[in-house]
Formats: structure tokens, sequence, C-alpha cells
């Protein structure tokens, strides 16, 4: 039995980050629970019979229009697995989606067609060489431009022009709350039709561009007909699904989620919402730009009118139906509702006619399903929220709760100790404090919530915090975590100004807390949980996240690996059920999940704001105890805490708030003999009331 | 006409409009400032009630603007058709928010918003469905009169009329707000729900209250489109409750007088806009404003009334 009050230092591990294989040594029980995961592995094939049904679908079935449809439908497929990356995995609602399908369609439209024809010049003669445009001459002059961009160079180009868009306009409301987000997608939504219908210089107005290049690949020209069309949309969609699906299960989008559960948490955890944000509106815009290209590749033309509200409005029904945030579900909605409009809604209302006419019910001979689509729209939104909401398939399947055996045949937290990691890899001067806080203050109206506080913390310390209900201790841990700016003073840590930096920035600075009233991802599993506090110590970004290169799968096993070390210093408690969701936990794991997310951060500073409320008696010492070893394991902790007796068993110092002024600062011993901490706890009390409870 | 009469015929017009989208942006701003949810159904409950009203006129037996009335006769039917369809849409109101928003309400993120643009596409349909897709003759019994000033401003009856009751309608509820017990609970949940609850507030009835007199505004400003243009159609909520919602906004979003002022504002760059750089712009124009406002000024105009629960 290892002695629990081992000091890392004697040990002197290697440091957990890049040796993910040391961790599963020894522990058969791991594998096994990572093993529910893999059951999803029988995905592959499934997905393969479906694609190879969709290949060959134009030969057994030979119907043109049937054909022509399911192009439309896998369009609209892209739409929706685009919008799903805003509204499904960022959580952020976007009404006026179809604009940038409108821009990407226009994009190429505008760069091959004949509608923008300037004056040739010397100018253009590079591009001619190039290829990217043509010389007309038609009598005398200098002739025409005739620009004529390929629709492969068109495709990522009409992405990027979408995506700038998307983040032109995103980026005035993503300050905001989300409801002003659908609002101005709403309008931005509206204007771009409206503009496209009044420049036809570039768009040839409300009769629509005419006359756009068909695609060419290898001299084989796409013409007119739909199956072409059909398999470059396939092509396209395995592509987007497998882009969706990377980007989905990686850092970028577990910050989505987490931006999604709680934005102010996911912030607090390191994760730069604006900008992340930002790359979903971005990449989802992108997408509409892809899928613009392709349909007006396929249509030859473009009118304002096909680019208006209601598409916008078709695509998120898509993605209710489907199941918001879920990649498979999304791409089954989009084709249900493309061809149960194409292909059933005609054949379903002659046969209703059909059955008006034997019945004589003259309601029935007239019903129109296909003119009823937007109201059956209507209805699908409202019964899907009310009493579907993860949509036909789920983002996430479900996890069965654990067997008895699973639940107990784990180490204790003892000999979990054994292979002792550094919580962070950061020196520290040990004789000098960590943090030194300077005439910390900010006030609402005219209430002093934290008045002028000085503050040393010296390196691997215990540091309690007390003070009545509304003694400004909150506000000082929001002060200390940047979401809150201070009016006044300093913050520094170890001799680094912090003062007033985004609170993702101070995370990665080292700065990590936990919060009073719990703010977990409830949607997403322990170990995403845990994953989101590595955001700051990880570097993926979306295209990392698309390609998966070897630094990239490196990372990602180094961070689970650490994650695991993490959620295992609370022994059976939390790592039984890495695969549940957060939400399903007791609310004492929920308080220890929230202490582990941000221990993976690496932290040189913890601020636990009561970390042992709502905790029964064993649960609170056992918890006591291990925030003691994580400060022997050389992490500083700051912490609010109302019950006494932990405070007297861990704090080094304490320090005493009351209306936002400190008033006693020194031991637990000398802090229960001042006056001024009775007065504040118990009102003006007389001499001799104090003397008794000091007595006491 | 000189360019001042012209410019005044407009403010006239402008303020008009701008009275009838403060009565549609009070719905929108109440829910909010109480429950924090864009009711995107509002937009349909408002074409609703120009149907009702209309409906109501035919019962009366009014039909298209054959049938004229003057003075008191003209007073009592009017004031018939707005008690009808205010009552009309505030139960519509109260429908909607019992049947399919309740069960929503402690479900954060994107669903309650969503279940309103279900409803107002559901609306919507009904009625085209229902109306069929052609605009519907006013049964309007209000006569032409008008006042004409020298330069060539007129002044109509209706929009007289338009002002009046839309300033009586403000009024009336600026006081059941400020002074009644109830008024005093919907400002106390828009401060703070759970404290609300707690001092015996019944946060259902206070939910359901502001759906209701949210709703029937939005029912009298149907019926004022109806008598101010002639015309009805499924088509006209989706216009009209975009742009009471940029007024709400632009009054700061929660707060009452804020709507009141940021309709009218919008009113009128909508009728001085349409005549001094052109109608096709008038959209862009107005949402190029709600994005500039909301990047440079959040709160809006007034701020918002209450303090953000976020």
């Amino acid at each position: 039995m290892p002695n629990p009050d081992l000091d890392p230092t004697e040990v002197a591990p290697p440091p957990s980050m890049g040796h993910p294989h040391e961790l599963a040594r020894g522990h058969s029980w791991i594998p096994a629970i990572l093993g529910r995961a893999k059951s999803k592995m029988l995905r592959p094939y499934v997905f393969g019979l479906i694609l190879l049904a969709a290949v060959l679908f134009p030969y057994v079935d030979g119907n043109e229009g049937d054909i022509d449809a399911a192009a439309n439908a896998l369009a609209f497929a892209m739409l929706a697995l685009g919008l799903n990356i805003v509204v499904g995995f960022a959580g952020l609602l976007d009404l006026g989606y179809a604009a940038f399908f409108a821009i990407g369609a226009y994009t190429y439209g505008a760069l091959s067609s004949y509608q923008i024809q300037p004056e040739w010049s010397s100018f253009w003669t590079p591009f001619q060489w190039l290829g990217l445009v043509e010389h007309l001459q038609s009598g005398a002059g200098a002739g025409v431009v005739h620009l004529d961009v390929s629709f492969w160079l068109a495709l990522p180009i009409a992405a990027l022009v979408a995506a700038f868009s998307g983040v032109l306009f995103g980026a005035p409301t993503l300050r905001l709350k989300g409801d002003y987000l659908a609002i101005v997608t709403l309008g931005f939504g509206e204007i771009v039709p409206i503009v496209a219908r009044n420049t036809p210089y570039i768009t040839n107005g409300a009769q629509g561009l005419n006359g756009v290049t068909t695609p060419n690949l290898f001299g084989y020209n796409f013409g007119v007909l739909s199956t072409p069309y059909y398999y470059l949309g396939l092509a396209l969609i395995v592509v987007l699904i497998f882009v969706s699906t990377r980007l989905k299960y990686s850092r970028v989008g577990r910050a989505w989620l987490a931006i999604r559960e709680d934005e102010i948490a996911a912030e607090a955890m390191g994760v730069d919402r604006t900008r992340l944000k930002l790359l979903a509106f971005a990449l989802g815009a992108s997408f509409a730009g892809v899928t613009g290209t392709f349909y007006v590749a396929k249509l030859q033309t473009a009118t304002p009118e096909m680019f208006m509200f209601p598409v916008s409005i078709m695509v998120l029904v898509m993605i209710v139906l489907g199941g918001i945030g879920s990649v498979a579900g999304v791409v089954v909605g989009a084709l249900i509702l493309q061809l149960l409009q194409s292909w059933f809604l005609q054949d379903l209302t002659q046969w209703i006619h059909a059955l008006g006419n034997l019945t004589g019910i003259a309601f029935l001979q007239t019903v129109d399903l296909v003119q009823s689509i937007e109201l059956i729209f209507g209805i699908i939104l409202v019964v899907m929220m009310l009493y579907r909401r993860q949509g036909i398939i789920p983002e996430r399947a479900s996890v069965t709760a654990l067997t008895y055996e699973q639940q107990h045949a784990m180490p204790s937290p003892q000999s979990v100790e054994s292979d002792l990691v550094p919580l962070h890899r950061r020196a520290i001067d040990p004789h000098k404090p960590l943090l030194v806080i300077k005439g910390l203050a900010k006030s609402f109206g005219g209430i002093k919530a934290v008045d002028r506080v000085d503050l040393e913390v010296a390196p691997r310390s215990i540091v309690a915090i007390i003070g009545p209900n509304g003694s400004g201790k909150t506000t000082f841990f929001n002060l200390i975590t940047g979401l809150i700016e201070p009016d006044g003073g300093k913050v520094l840590l170890a001799g680094e100004d912090v003062t007033g930096l985004k609170p993702h920035r101070i995370v990665s600075k080292g700065i990590a807390r936990t919060f009073q009233n719990l703010r977990l991802f409830s949607n997403m599993t322990l170990m995403e949980n845990a994953l989101v506090g590595a955001h700051v110590r990880t570097s993926t970004g979306a295209l990392g996240a698309i390609f998966r290169f070897q630094r990239v799968k490196r990372e990602e096993e180094a961070a689970r690996a650490r994650a695991l070390e993490i959620l295992r210093i609370f022994g059976n408690r939390l790592v039984p059920r890495l695969e549940h969701l957060a939400y399903s936990l007791s609310y004492a794991n929920r308080r220890r999940l929230e202490i582990a997310r941000a221990l993976v951060s690496e932290p040189v500073l913890l601020l636990l704001d009561e970390p042992t409320a709502g905790m029964n008696p064993t649960e609170t010492l056992e918890l006591t105890n291990q925030i003691r070893r994580l400060c022997d394991r050389g992490v500083t902790v700051l912490m609010i805490e109302h019950k006494l007796d932990v405070v007297n068993k861990i704090a080094d110092k304490v320090i005493v708030l009351d209306h936002g002024e400190k008033i006693a600062e020194g031991t637990p011993k000398e802090i229960h003999s001042n006056k001024e901490v009775l007065r504040a706890y118990l009102g003006r009390t007389t001499g001799v009331v104090a003397a008794a409870a000091i007595a006491s | 006409m000189t360019q001042w009469d012209i410019l005044l015929q407009q403010v006239i017009n402008g303020v008009s409009l701008g009275a009838m989208y403060s009565l549609l942006a009070l719905g929108f701003t109440m829910v909010y400032g109480i429950i924090e949810l864009i009711n995107f159904a509002h937009f349909n409950v408002f074409m609703v009630g120009s149907f009702i009203a209309m409906w109501a006129l035919v019962a009366m037996g009014f039909a298209g603007q054959s049938h004229v009335l003057h003075g008191l006769p003209l007073i009592g039917v009017l004031a018939v058709a707005f008690l009808a369809t205010m009552l009309g849409t505030g139960i519509l109101g109260v429908v909607i928010e019992r049947f399919a928003l309740r069960p929503l309400r402690n479900v954060s993120g994107t669903a309650p918003m969503i279940t309103t643009i279900g409803l107002s596409y559901i609306l919507y349909n009904v009625i085209l469905l229902g109306a069929g897709a052609d605009s519907k003759n006013y049964s309007n019994p209000m006569p032409n009169t008008h006042w004409d000033f020298l330069g060539g401003v007129t002044l109509r009856l209706r929009e007289v009329l338009l002002w009046v009751v839309s300033l009586v309608l403000m009024v009336a509820l600026h006081y059941f707000v400020r002074h009644t017990k109830m008024g005093k609970a919907m400002q106390a949940m828009a401060q703070d729900q759970e404290a609300a609850r707690m001092v015996g507030i019944d946060v259902d009835r206070v939910v359901m209250l502001t759906f209701f007199l949210g709703s029937a505004l939005a029912g009298a400003a149907g019926l004022i489109f109806g008598l101010y243009y002639n015309y009805t159609s499924y088509l006209i909520g989706y216009k009209a409750g975009l742009r009471a919602f940029t007024a709400a906004v632009l009054g700061g979003i929660g707060n009452i007088p804020g709507a009141m002022i940021g309709g009218v504002v919008i009113g009128l760059i909508e009728s001085l806009g349409g005549q001094y750089i052109a109608v096709r712009w008038t959209d862009v124009i107005i949402f190029s404003l709600l994005v500039l406002v909301l990047v440079l000024r959040p709160t809006g105009l007034l701020g918002r009334a209450a303090p953000s629960k976020s």
C-alpha cells in the first residue's frame, strides 16, 4: 500500500502527456469501459451499404424525374449538414441560412456565365492564359470579356466567399445573446435576395442568370441531364459528411458543444467563444457556398426566388426532423423531406382523392398535400420540439446503467496514487507569492460588491475565503477569472499581470475554477466534459480535425490519457461512467467532475467555489482529503467554503469578506477569535455573546 | 407640393405606420421581457387578427367598402370589431402559450424559439389553405373623410383614428403595468422569475396574461392594417412582424415605452426612406439599422427595463 501522503517530487514520474500507453498497463477494466464505444464500429459497413445502394440507384430506377429529385435532395442534404454545424454543433440559431446558399450560387453564376462582360483590355490577358476568361470579339472594337472560371475552381472560391460573408454577418452579433443572432440572420436572409434582385448588373435581377457553364471533367461535359449531377452530389455529400463527422469528434467539435451547453462555463474552461462561433458560422456558410455552386451548375440558372426565407426554414425543419447535431440524422431528415415532396406527396394526394371519391367526402376530394407542405413543416417543427427534440436519429445513443461488477471492479483511490503525475508542468518559485491581488474593486450601481481587497496566496497553500452570504465572495472569483471586468486593482499570477484578460486567456495562464451552482456541460459525456478542460493545452484547429494528422492523433490520445488520469483522482466515482452524460450524475459526482474538468486544464491555481456544498459528511471528508492531496501535488488552492470544519482542517490561511471588504486574515485559529468576524456572522453582538462564542 | 409639404406628408404616413408597428412591437417586448423568448408566432397572430376582424365586420354586414358609416354608429361598429378581434387573438395567444410553449418553459437553447417558428408557419398555412392566396378586399366601414391643407398635404380620418386607437391602447397598457397588481407582478417577473415565484406570484398566470395582452394588441394592429390599407392577405405577417421586431430591439427589448418609440422610428424610416431613397431598398435600410443598433448599442435607445438574466 503506497503512502497516501506521498510527495510527488520524490517519485518524479514522466509527464503524462505523450505517454498514453503507460496508463492502460495493468488496468484491464479501462479497455472494458472504453469498449462500450466500440459497438459504433458497425457503422462503416452500414454506411458502405447505403452508399452502394445510392450508387446503383440510377441504374435501378432509370426515371429522369426521380434521379433529378434525388439530386436535388442531395443538395438539400448538403445544406442541412452545413446548417447543422451552426445550429446543431454550436447551438446558434441561424434563420437566414439560404443567404449563404445564394452567395455561393451567385458567385459561381457570375464567374461562369455571360452576365458580366467588361470591355476587353490587356488587364485580362494573364487571366486568359490561366483559362479563367475568354476573349469574345464581335465585329469592331476591343471585344468583351467572358468570365469562364472552371466549376472545380469555383467550388472552393464560392466556399471561401460564403465563409467570409458568414464571418462578416456573424461578427456583430456574437457578443450578444443567441436570440439576437436569430433575428439578425433572419434580416440578413431577407436582404440578400433583395440585393440580388436590385443589382441586375451582376445577377440579371428577377429574371435570373442565364447560360451558366456546365462543369467539365477531363473532357467529359456534365450537360443538362440529371444523372451526372446526381453522382457529383453524391461525391460532394460524402465529403461533407466526412468533414462534419471529423469536426464533431474533435477538439473543435467539443468546444462547440460546450458553447452550446453553457457559454460562460465554456469560456471559463478556456474556450475562446467568439473565435469558435465565427468558425462555426464560416464553416456552415462554406457548406452552403459549395451547395450553391453545385445547384446552379445543375440548373444553369439562379433567380432570387430560389433563396428566400422558406428555404432557410425548410433546411431548419430537415435538421429538426433528423436530429439536431446528428450528422446521419440531418442527412436522413433532408432526404425524407425532399423525397416526400417530390415523390410521395403527389401520389398520396391522388390516393386521397380516390378515397374521397369512394367515400363521397368532399374534403378528401379536394385536399392538395403538395400545397400543404409548409403546413406539414410547421407541424413537424412543433411536434418534434414538444415530443422528440432529439429527432429521428438522436445525436447520442443512450448509455445503459452500470452493472454491480462494473461499479465495484475499480481500484481504490489509494492504489491509483501509485502512478502520480504532476498536475501542471510549470516551475513555480516557492519563495514568492503565487497570486497577488492589490486593491481589487467592483461596484454594481451604488453597491460595492468587492471593495479594494488585497490578498497574497503562497504557492502550494490552501487559502479559504469565508463570509456571510452576499459578502462578495463569488464576485471576487469572477473578477479573478475575468468573467467580470474589475473597476480597479490588479491581479498578478506569478508576477504576471492578468487583470482584465478574457476568461479563456486567464485559463491558459494557469487559473481554473469551479462554480457555486455547477456549470457542467449536461449533454456531454464525462470524458468530453473533462476534455473541454484540455482545450487550452491543445491546439488542433478545423483543418487538423478534418485531416487528422499524426500530430493531431497524438495530441488527442494524450489529452484523453490525461483526462482519465485526472478522473481517477476520484477513484471509482467517475471513471466507470466515462460515457455517461453529465446530467445523469449525482450531485456530489457533478462537483467532482467540475473539479476534474478544471484540473485537466493544468492550473497552477485552482479556484473552488463551495466545493463541498450539497455533500454529506462522509463525502465532504473524502473531498477535503482529496483537495489536501491536490495541494501536496503542486496545485495552489483558493476556495470559498461555508463549512468551517472543512476550513479548519485544510486551510493554511483564511480571509473573511463582509460587504465586499476584507475584515480579517489569518490562520483558522486566529480567525476564530476575531471579534470583527463574529460581528459579521452573528450581527451586533455584545461582548458577552462574543465571549460565549469564543468559549464554545 | 413643396419639399416641405412632401416631408410633412411622409411624416404623417410614417407616424401612422409607426403606430401600427408599435402595437405589434409591444407583444414582442412584453413576452421577451418576461420569459426571454423571441416569439415568431406573433408575426402571424397579427395576420390572423386582421382576418378575424374582417370576418367580424362581414358578420356585421359589411363587405368591401360598399357600406360606410359616420359618427356614433361608426364608433360603435369599430369598438365591437376591436373587442372581438382582440379577444380572438388574445385567446389564440393564450392557447399557443398553454399548449406549445409552457411545456418548453424550462428547456434551454433554441427549442422554444424553433417551436414559435413552427407555430407561425402553421398559422400562416392554415389561413393560406383556408382563405386562399388572393388578397382580400377589406370590409371597411370607414368613410374616406380627409382634410386637405395648403400645399396638398392630406390628413385622412383613418390616420387620425389609427393614432387615437394606438394611443389609447398604449396608455391603457402603461397604466395596467404600472398601477395594477397583475401589472406589478409582470414587472417583478421580468426582474427575477424565481424571486417572483417565491413571493407568491402565480408565474403561469402572469405569463398567460402577458401572451393575452401582447396578442390582443397584435390583433388590434391587424385590424388597423386592414382599415388603413383596405386589404389583407396571408402574407402580411412576415414583413410587418420583422419590422415590428426591429422596432422592439431599437427601443430596447423588454422595454415597453421603448417599443412604442421604436415603432414610430421604424415607421418614419419606412416612409421617408421610400420617399428619398427607394422603396426597393427599404428593407435593406431597416435591417442594416438593426445590425448597427445591435453592434453599437445592444440595449437599444432606451435600454433594457430589466437586467439580463444570463
